[in-house]
């Protein structure tokens, strides 16, 4: 959103300065130029910025993008689903929505998880390079603790929380990894994705 | 074997070129004017339509900027519903051959035609006396840009749902919004010279021709 009011604010300025001239005729032709200039080089970033704006989230139960903003439809996302009362602070209130150039462009407050989920991906084959990419994407506020074992990748703690430090009626608690809604059966570092895989981290017990 | 095609110059460079290309045949239809007859009223019209299809395609690359809205707008306000009508179908055809030619050619003919109308409708309102009223006719191109899309949109229910038509029409405003941008730089810069040739060359309704004089 910040950057649509950006590109409007350069609009507006872009569209003042040829009203100073005195001449009407001038007017017309120097604001179609710049306006035509501008839309055309800013052209991108419009149809991004409104296509975010007019996004809605998919509705279908069956679709492994049920609840994802539809301008993600094709493409490649990961989830992260904080048990309630750990969720960090700004990520405890419904499902956050962050595109792949890190914007936060929508929140799902009436979904029954918390946390958020970063999509828009596209051409990643492995689950591991996507979710990498994924927390890149966030800025920093999505920080993952992983140990390397002999049977793959084991995440030990995302964005703080770590499973391994729950208590309650179970004796164990770890991050798990979904692809497409169904438990994965290989780990992260092994999961070959498709053009639209939605992987989703959940802590589970045991 | 020497290949003479070997030559990537990327989008930008191509953009130049059909840049070069498009004010050239400008620039040669202008001089050409200067010597045809007054009432050659076809000959301006097929002008137009060789202007608009050179600008369409050789515009391609900036989505949905190109002249065929403002000279078919133009064409409605000066010839009229059929001549309009003309121009929007001839100019989609033939510029189709080479973007691209399919079900959805007759909804941007439908849409043109439109326009044509439009143009014709609106033509007392723009055209005050032997001036064109370009506020107005600035107005009304940047609206018909909007038309257009709207009924050129009509050609993606052939192949999506109804009720994936309005976030369909949502998602091209953008583009929409590129052509009526387009429309008013054509406007500001071609509608005044236009007109001056159309009005130069256009045939006078009230002109009647004789085969004999009349003998003492």
């Amino acid at each position: 959103m910040s950057e649509a009011i950006g590109i409007f604010a350069l609009f507006l300025i872009m569209t003042l300065i040829p009203l100073a001239a005195s001449e009407q005729h001038i007017n017309l032709k120097a604001l179609s130029v710049f306006w035509t200039v501008f839309t055309v080089l800013s052209f991108e970033a419009i149809v991004v910025e409104w296509a975010r704006m007019t996004a809605d989230l998919v509705d279908e139960e069956e679709d492994p993008h049920f609840g994802l903003p539809d301008i993600w439809d094709g493409k490649q996302t990961v989830c992260v689903h904080f048990p309630q009362d750990l969720a960090p602070e700004g990520f405890d209130k419904g499902r956050k929505h962050i595109d792949n150039d890190g914007t936060e462009f929508m929140s799902d407050k009436d979904w029954n998880e918390t946390g958020a989920c970063i999509g828009g991906f596209s051409n990643f084959n492995n689950g591991w390079d996507l979710f990498n990419a994924a927390v890149n994407a966030t800025g920093g506020a999505f920080p993952i603790n992983s140990t390397d074992s002999s049977w793959g990748v084991f995440v030990d703690s995302i964005a703080g929380v770590d499973p391994s430090t729950m208590s309650g009626n179970f004796e164990g608690a770890y991050w798990a990894v979904y692809h497409n809604g169904a438990l994965s059966p290989v780990g992260i570092k092994d999961l070959t994705l498709d053009d639209d895989s939605v992987i989703t981290w959940r802590v589970d017990t045991w | 074997m020497l290949d003479a095609h070997a030559i990537t110059i990327g989008p930008e460079g191509m953009l130049a070129v059909n840049a070069c290309m498009l004010f050239s045949i400008v620039w040669a239809l202008w001089r050409t004017e200067r010597n045809l007859q007054s009432g050659s009223d076809w000959t301006i019209l097929a002008m137009l339509v060789l202007f608009a299809v050179s600008g369409r395609v050789l515009l391609d690359p900036i989505p949905n900027v190109q002249p065929v809205t403002v000279v078919v707008l133009m064409v409605g306000i000066y010839y009229g519903v059929p001549r309009a009508v003309l121009v929007a179908i001839s100019v989609t055809l033939l510029s189709n051959f080479i973007l691209g030619h399919g079900l959805w050619s007759l909804y941007q003919a439908l849409g043109w035609s439109i326009i044509g109308v439009i143009g014709s409708i609106s033509a007392n309102s723009i055209r005050v006396g032997s001036q064109l009223n370009l506020n107005r006719l600035a107005a009304v191109s940047a609206t018909s840009a909007f038309i257009f899309g709207f009924i050129a949109s009509f050609s993606a229910l052939h192949s999506i749902g109804t009720e994936n038509f309005l976030p369909y029409l949502v998602a091209g405003i953008p583009f929409d919004l590129l052509h009526a941008v387009g429309n008013l730089a054509f406007v500001a810069w071609m509608a005044a010279p236009v007109s001056e040739i159309i009005t130069r060359h256009h045939s006078s309704p009230n002109h009647v021709t004789v085969r004999e004089f009349a003998s003492d």
